[in-house]
Parts: structure tokens; C-alpha cells; sequence
């Protein structure tokens, strides 16, 4: 069962947090490393280098050619691409169908940024091709998802304490990982009563800022049952953007999270209640709520009481999300850690955060504002 | 824009009628000559059917919000003594929807589907256009 005709054979992350005398591919090549020696694979081994330049990073789109001379890579395949919050999950995506295609073997996917010595505030003005918003003030990440979170408490009830539930949850897993920059425990009172970013979502709503690298070793399955660690299947992909903003109506509601699940639903042959355990892409508490709907974990509306008390979503519960801490808690990599522990999940790797028999896990990532997602379902084998 | 001022408009071919209308108190968007479409934000061509034909095309001003934020974190230096103040998704009566704020700025009585109707506010010097809430009139009574 399952699409399984590519896997992750390693998974490398560089130290996170606030690292000064780092650069994003002093960095990458950490992560880079430590990949190939989670995989048991040296650098000859890889033939494709698929990069996500970072918030810091000055090449740009040319950000392959330069991390490329940095590792010693003269890849059959390559390129660089920048969707945000989904690019970890589109560039495995790529690495997996070129594998498939027999276009390459083995591919690294790597991101590394400093966004938090850089400073990085990602307070940009949102707008249009023609009109920047900053005309009427709108600017930075957390007013789209605001936009958003409010239209949510508006039709269904949702509450800012359902909200908080998710970032006090994230914290309690994150204080279970070793490797989380923000361990120390939160209650719902601290998160009421943090500042308020953009109303509806205070301070403890919105994800970290940080410096860091993660890697990602994709190949086929036969090889990654040679690796080191064990293999982690994937199972199902997909992948959904809304890129008119303005122009879908209901773009508020990120239908496109919802179709980029069911492509990979469909691929993996399961549904929801085959999943032991989701890594869902966290910007703002309000992004898990708006995942698990659209991943069919509860339905349209009924996500704010589902996450209420954090019972269900902490490990132990139905349906233990972002068991690492996520982006509100773990470390900011833009996803990418989200498959790191996806892996190490299946895996059972996780000691006191491991989730008992886990088998599957859905993962999902979204970026650029609220326009771009994807989704992986990738199966242990542990 | 980087010396901290106000982001004025920048008008190009493709969005200047919509800038002259604000510029005369009538709020204008596209009507696409091949499909009929009305549109917003301005591009050169139709999204629906590629048409690169448009007329500009009045409409009522008129509409609900969709949704809105009170933003508290000062981004920008032409707005950091300003906060809290608001800012909403309106969907038009005639279809498109817009950015834009509800006067007052600093107003606390939004709610998502709120009636709204366009008046064209002084901003440095520029004209933009905000929205007031018609909710519990008519709507019609005072003029812009
Ligand atoms: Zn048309």
C-alpha cells in the first residue's frame, strides 16, 4: 500500500538559534554532514541538490551554484526554489519523482538560514502586482493569518484560548526535545497575556525566529534499505497553491491546504484515521487549526474545540501534532524540521516524545504569505 | 517608501484609472472587454480569459467586511504612532475585493460582515480610499 517508490534515507540538522558567525551555508553544509552520516552515504553518493535559499541567503534563485561549490556537488540534477513554508515538502517531491524517473539517485534537499542574527522581521508589505497594502498599513506575515483567524472566530466561534491551547501544547513537546530553543513551560494565562501582534494573534501565537540548517536525504527505497538509519517510506504527496489571493473567494480559508492533502491521501491509499502522528505547518497557532480541518482530522468549523485543552493534540492524545515543538517552539526552519521529526518518529528515535507504534505520519507545509502548500505522508518501516 | 513615509500608490499603465477615479471620488475597477469580469487588483490581462481589453468601470462602494485585524506591532514608520489601528478584507457588492481600513483607524467596533461604504480619505497628500460602516442605516444618507 502506499506510492513508496522513493524514501528518506537521512536527515541532518546544524545547531539552531542564534548562531553569529554562521552564514546560511556554513550552516547548510552542517546539516549537509550530518545527513550523510545519519544515511551512512558519503558525498559521492548524492547526484542531485535541490536548495531552499534562505531569508539571508544573497544568491537568490542561484542559490544551488553556490552551496553546490561549497559541497563538492556536480549534481545530475539541481535547482533552487523559494515557496516559504512549503518548499520542504515541493523540493522532496522533486527529489522523489526524479528518483522514480531514474534521473538521479540520491538527492539532497537543503535550507539553511540566519534569519535570527540577520534580523529578519518578516514585516514586509503583503500586496499585488500592481499595489503594495503598505497603503493601508498592512504589512507583515502575521496580518494574512489574522485575516484568516479572524474570519474563523467569526463564522464558527473559535476563541483566542483555543488558540493558546495550540501554543501551549507545542511548548509542552518542545520541552520534551532537547534540541527546542523555547523549553520552558507556558500557561494559557502567559499566552493571553503576551501582547497582541495583530488582533487576534498575541506574541505566543506567532512562531520563533531562528538560525539553523536542516538536510534531507531522498532516495530510492532499495538504496535507503542499505543506510545506516532506518528508512522512512513516502508514502503519498501533494501539493496545493492559491495564487490569485484576492481573486478566489474563499482564499481566506487556504482551500488549496485541502486539496494538497487529498492528492496525497489519495497516492498513499489511507485517510485520516490511518494517521498516528502530523507534523502541521505552525507560522501562528491558527495554521494547525486550519490544517486539521482541511486534513479531515475534524471537520470545517470544529477545529478551535478540537484543539481546546490540548488533549487530543499532545502526545498521548488521538492525534499528537508538531511532537517536536514546531515552528512556535522547536526552531523556525520553515518546515523543514517538521520532516526531520516526521522521520525520527517513524523511526523511534524520539525517547520521551515518542509516539508509541508510530507508523504514519502526515506532514505539511505552507508559504508565501497564505498562497503555497504541500504535503508528504511517509510510512516507517521500523 | 524606505525613508519611512507614508507607501504611496505607484502608478503605472495598469492601475493609474483606478488612481484618477480615487483621485475624483468615484472608486472604478476593470471590466474586461472580453468576458465581462470585474476585477481587482489591476493587471494587464484578465485572469478569467487572458483578454488584455479593459474599460474602467464605477462601481458602488458598497459592500461587507470579510474579515479584519486590529495591528498592534509597529512594521512601519509611518504607521508606528498610529497603532492599534485596523485593517480589512471588504468584498464588493459588484464581486472584487479590497485592502483597505474602516475609519475611524483606530475604530473597535468592526465585525466580519459589516456593512461598509467607500469615502476617499487624505493621506499625505494623496488620496486613498478607506470604508465607513453603514451598519443600522440605509446607507445612502450621508454624502462622501
Ligand atoms: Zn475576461
Amino acid at each position: 500500500m502506499g506510492w513508496r517508490r522513493a524514501a528518506i534515507s537521512g536527515v541532518g540538522v546544524s545547531r539552531q538559534g542564534k548562531l553569529p558567525d554562521e552564514t546560511p551555508n556554513s550552516l547548510a553544509a552542517e546539516a549537509f554532514v550530518a545527513a550523510l552520516d545519519d544515511a551512512g552515504l558519503r558525498r559521492e553518493n548524492v547526484d542531485g541538490l535541490l536548495t531552499m535559499p534562505g531569508t539571508k541567503s544573497p544568491e537568490g534563485a542561484k542559490h544551488y551554484l553556490a552551496l553546490g561549490e561549497q559541497l563538492g556537488i556536480n549534481p545530475r540534477i539541481t535547482g533552487s526554489l523559494s515557496m516559504g513554508g512549503a518548499t520542504a515538502g515541493v523540493l522532496i517531491q522533486q527529489a522523489a519523482l526524479a528518483i522514480d524517473a531514474g534521473m538521479a539517485s540520491t538527492v539532497a534537499c537543503v535550507f539553511g538560514d540566519t534569519a535570527k542574527t540577520g534580523g529578519s522581521r518578516f514585516n514586509a508589505a503583503a500586496g499585488t502586482d500592481t499595489d503594495s497594502w503598505g497603503i493601508w498599513g498592512m504589512f507583515g506575515n502575521a496580518a494574512n493569518s489574522a485575516f484568516g483567524a479572524q474570519r474563523h472566530m467569526a463564522r464558527y466561534g473559535t476563541t483566542s484560548e483555543q488558540l493558546g491551547w495550540v501554543a501551549v501544547t507545542m511548548r509542552e513537546h518542545a520541552a520534551l526535545n532537547p534540541d527546542a530553543i523555547m523549553r520552558e513551560r507556558i500557561t494559557l494565562d502567559d499566552h493571553q497575556s503576551s501582547r497582541m501582534i495583530v488582533d487576534p494573534l498575541h506574541l505566543l501565537d506567532c512562531c520563533i525566529i531562528s538560525d539553523g540548517a536542516v538536510a534531507v536525504i531522498v532516495t530510492s527505497p532499495e538504496r535507503a534499505r542499505d543506510a545506516r538509519s532506518a528508512p522512512v517510506d513516502i508514502w503519498g504527496m501533494g501539493q496545493g497553491h492559491t495564487l490569485e489571493k484576492l481573486g478566489r473567494p474563499d482564499w481566506w480559508y487556504l482551500p488549496h491546504q485541502a486539496d494538497c492533502v487529498s492528492d496525497a491521501y489519495r497516492m498513499a491509499g489511507v485517510s485520516p484515521a490511518d494517521i498516528d502522528v502530523a507534523q502541521l505547518y505552525d507560522n501562528f497557532t491558527i495554521s494547525v487549526l486550519f490544517w486539521l480541518e482541511h486534513a479531515g482530522f475534524c471537520a470545517p468549523g470544529e477545529a478551535g474545540p478540537f484543539v481546546e485543552g490540548g488533549k487530543r493534540i499532545r502526545l498521548g492524545g488521538d492525534l499528537p501534532v508538531n511532537t517536536a515543538g514546531g515552528n512556535l517552539s522547536e526552531s523556525y526552519m520553515q518546515g523543514w524540521l517538521h520532516v526531520v521529526e516526521g522521520v525520527r518518529q517513524l523511526r523511534g528515535e524520539c525517547g520521551p516524545r515518542q509516539v508509541d507504534g508510530a507508523r504514519l505520519c502526515l506532514v505539511t507545509g505552507r508559504g508565501m504569505t497564505l498562497n503555497t502548500a504541500s504535503c508528504l505522508i511517509l510510512g516507517g518501516t521500523a | 517608501m524606505s525613508d519611512g513615509g507614508f507607501v504611496r500608490p505607484v502608478r503605472t499603465e495598469v492601475n493609474r484609472g483606478f488612481w484618477e477615479g480615487v483621485d475624483d471620488g468615484v472608486l472604478r475597477v476593470q471590466r474586461c472587454l472580453g468576458c465581462g469580469e470585474l476585477r481587482y487588483p489591476p493587471a494587464s490581462r484578465c485572469p478569467r480569459c487572458l483578454d488584455a481589453e479593459w474599460t474602467w468601470q464605477p462601481v458602488s462602494g458598497r459592500g461587507e467586511v470579510l474579515s479584519y485585524v486590529v495591528v498592534h506591532q509597529r512594521y512601519h514608520p509611518a504607521w508606528s504612532d498610529r497603532v492599534p489601528y485596523n485593517v480589512v478584507l471588504v468584498q464588493l457588492d459588484e464581486g472584487p475585493r479590497l485592502i483597505s481600513n474602516v475609519l475611524p483607524l483606530s475604530g473597535a467596533d468592526l465585525r466580519v460582515g459589516m456593512a461598509v461604504r467607500v469615502v476617499f480619505d487624505d493621506e499625505d497628500g494623496v488620496r486613498v480610499p478607506r470604508f465607513v460602516s453603514t451598519d443600522g442605516t440605509d446607507g445612502a444618507t450621508e454624502p462622501n
